[in-house]
């Protein structure tokens, strides 16, 4: 043991003092942080539009800053949009069974109603502990086993039991009829429908009222069996048929034109904007057509390289012309245009070209084509 | 200076001090130390007590390398009835070349290509992919192998390589495209710059060869496309907002990571990957 009468074993402590003293005032500095922006919800606002059937889909889940959420919801009213779907995902609220955390839902809900916007929320994703152990199985965030089902309904009851009152409705899980979507294996609509059925007695209980979205199918022509994905036509006949018909009360759909216009003709060999109209004879076919369809996600790509994206020029006017078309559609309520902003542009390069506003909130011309159509002003890029 | 100097002196000196004092405990700390360097050194990726890129010794083992590539986007990727062809598709084989190995590409939709990594399925991605800050926990981007940004096309005798020299002139872009938005943005920092709009990428470079332009701001596929008819204009050598396509891999294949990066490197250098770009964007 050192004996600290020792000159020698003085200036050693000493030197070890000084030397803890610069450490610790080092670990303060780096620890230093400056404040975040202080967000401030200021009065609510009402959205002026001469088109409520304007929608936009935003991608707000994976946004950190409270105010780029608010900024984001400010450009969509702003643009004169009254409605948004938006993904709550079910890892995020419940990262431990039966342990919810709304901190980032609550934010999104309530930046969208001080903007006076309607939220149809969109549930989907799988938290770890619903998923096999990775030394067992390598699964993807869609990857929803049936024994789980009655954990994802027991999810949807609690967010609507919260938000129910205040917004537009429910989307159970997002195009299931793919199989990047459905966990990386074969769709299965009647799996589909027994999620469907367990959801929504669960958001029913918690709110008699709730609207309760099924399906968002995706267009593809993929025949059943295939590894992809199945026929969207195809999976809601079969989805029907597993009984589906009492467990939604409207049915979103996701429609895109890609090269082709939005007044190209549906048919069954081609995905193309009206193809969504082939949904709509088949629900009437099973005697559902009271029920609205919701076009959740839709839009052209302008992307310069892609093969199936159009000049920025066609798709302002593919967009308008869209817009105009399901406005004229008694059976349909909503086109919600995939996507309004992503967090990163360089996150998805495909979504980058879909998104009417860059990351760093500059507005593209399609948000100022679509903003002069929804507020009846001049279409500044009209050709 | 000095005094910290003499400090440092007297610091060592009280050091040496203490260790002819306290031998024991000097050669005790100095064993800590040792060991602690051993065992850090030991336990690196590769090393024999280290995680190993099981990747890399499958790769080469069996003498295959999985790629995944998304054939929608020509000329970079694409599906013919024979085989994937474009500048990425003869990337990803000369890579495999280079590598020693034999290389299988996998054609998948874009939103399934990271899905596809993270299982497994392949063991890089080569699709158009940008470098993104939320995946770099678990994906290794490699360096660049194009830049597909919007690039400035001027007169060869009035070469233009900065947007700031075309204050005060018109500079042509095609309407509403990536490159209107980025003139849009010069717009508010400049004192005069005028944004001429047309239909199409190769209608902004012609007004530039008529003299309606003093130059067009286009993306670097469709000037290369465009400019060896044209023989008048010219492209600048840095993009005006670059967007550079990179190769995605797991980060935890660390061997496989540097011996792709170091196959990249020479495959640039020898002049092999502008050969590629050429043969595909020669217009």
């Amino acid at each position: 043991m050192m004996r600290l009468t020792r000159p020698v074993q003085r200036k050693a402590l000493a030197h070890l003092a000084r030397a803890s003293g610069v450490l610790l005032v080092v670990s303060a500095l780096a620890a230093l942080r400056p404040a975040p922006p202080r967000v401030v919800l200021g009065p609510p606002h009402t959205v002026q539009t001469v088109n409520p059937t304007v929608c936009v889909h935003t991608r707000l889940t994976d946004e950190v800053d409270e105010w780029k959420i608010q900024r984001t919801l400010q450009m969509v009213r702003e643009m004169g949009a009254a409605t948004i779907v938006e993904f709550f995902p079910w890892p995020y609220a419940e990262r431990e069974r039966g342990s919810y955390d709304w901190a980032h839902a609550e934010r999104i809900i309530r930046h969208a109603e001080n903007q006076g916007l309607t939220v149809i929320a969109r549930l989907g994703l799988v938290p770890a502990w619903a998923r096999p152990p990775v030394r067992e199985k390598v699964t993807t965030l869609t990857y929803l086993p049936a024994e789980h089902f009655d954990d994802f309904a027991r999810y949807v009851g609690a967010f609507v039991a919260r938000y129910g009152d205040r917004i537009g409705g429910v989307i159970i899980w997002n195009e299931p009829n793919l199989s990047y979507e459905w966990g990386d294996r074969s769709p299965d609509a009647v799996a589909y429908t027994e999620l469907l059925r367990l959801s929504y007695q669960a958001a029913h209980a918690a709110d008699p009222h709730i609207v309760v979205f099924g399906g968002a199918l995706a267009p593809t022509n993929e025949p059943e069996g295939s590894g992809s994905g199945m026929n969207e036509v195809r999976f809601l006949e079969r989805m029907y048929e597993a009984g589906a018909a009492p467990y939604f009360d409207a049915l979103a759909a996701h429609t895109y034109g890609f090269t082709r216009s939005p007044a190209d003709p549906p048919d069954a060999q081609t995905i193309n904007f009206r193809r969504v109209e082939l949904l709509r004879v088949v629900m009437v076919r099973y005697g559902d057509g009271a029920k609205p369809i919701t076009i959740t996600e839709s839009g052209w790509s302008d992307d310069p390289r892609w093969t199936r994206a159009v000049r920025p020029g066609q798709r302002i006017a593919y967009t308008l012309e869209a817009l105009d078309m399901v406005t004229a559609w008694p059976w349909a309520d909503h086109l919600c245009l995939w996507q309004f902003r992503q967090p990163s542009d360089f996150h998805n390069r495909r979504d980058a070209y879909y998104a009417l506003v860059s990351s760093d909130f500059f507005a593209k011309p399609i948000y100022e084509a679509v903003q002069a159509y929804v507020r009846g002003w001049e279409n500044p890029y009209a050709p | 200076m000095r005094h910290w100097t003499a400090r440092a002196c007297s610091l060592l000196r009280d050091c040496r001090r203490w260790t002819r004092q306290h031998p024991r405990l000097a050669l005790a700390a100095l064993l800590v130390i040792a060991a602690g360097f051993a065992a850090w050194r030991l336990t690196r990726p590769g090393a024999p007590f280290g995680p190993q890129d099981g990747t890399w010794l499958r790769v080469q083992i069996n003498g295959d390398l999985y790629v995944g590539i998304d054939p929608s986007y020509p000329p970079f990727a694409e599906w013919t009835p024979e085989q994937i062809v474009g500048i990425e598709a003869d990337l990803a084989r000369e890579i495999g070349r280079r590598l020693g190995v034999e290389t299988h590409i996998l054609i998948m939709g874009y939103d399934s290509l990271y899905d596809a990594l993270y299982t497994g399925g392949v063991d890089m991605l080569i699709a158009g992919l940008h470098p993104d800050s939320t995946l770099t926990h678990w994906v290794y981007y490699s360096q660049p192998y194009y830049d597909a940004g919007q690039v400035l096309v001027s007169p060869r005798e009035e070469p233009i390589s900065d947007m700031r020299a075309l204050d005060g002139k018109t500079v042509a872009v095609e309407m509403a495209s990536s490159g209107d938005a980025a003139a849009q943005r010069w717009a508010r920092r400049l004192r005069a710059l005028v944004i001429e709009r047309y239909l199409l990428p190769q209608d902004a470079m012609r007004a530039v060869e008529e003299g309606q332009a003093a130059a067009a701001l286009v993306d670097t596929v469709s000037a290369r496309l465009y400019l060896p008819a044209h023989p008048r204009l010219v492209m600048a050598a840095e993009t005006t907002v670059a967007e550079p396509y990179v190769i995605a891999m797991r980060r935890g294949n660390f061997r496989l990571t540097a011996h792709v990066e170091q196959a990249l490197k020479a495959i640039k250098a020898d002049g092999t990957l502008e050969g590629i770009i050429a043969h595909w964007l020669s217009g």
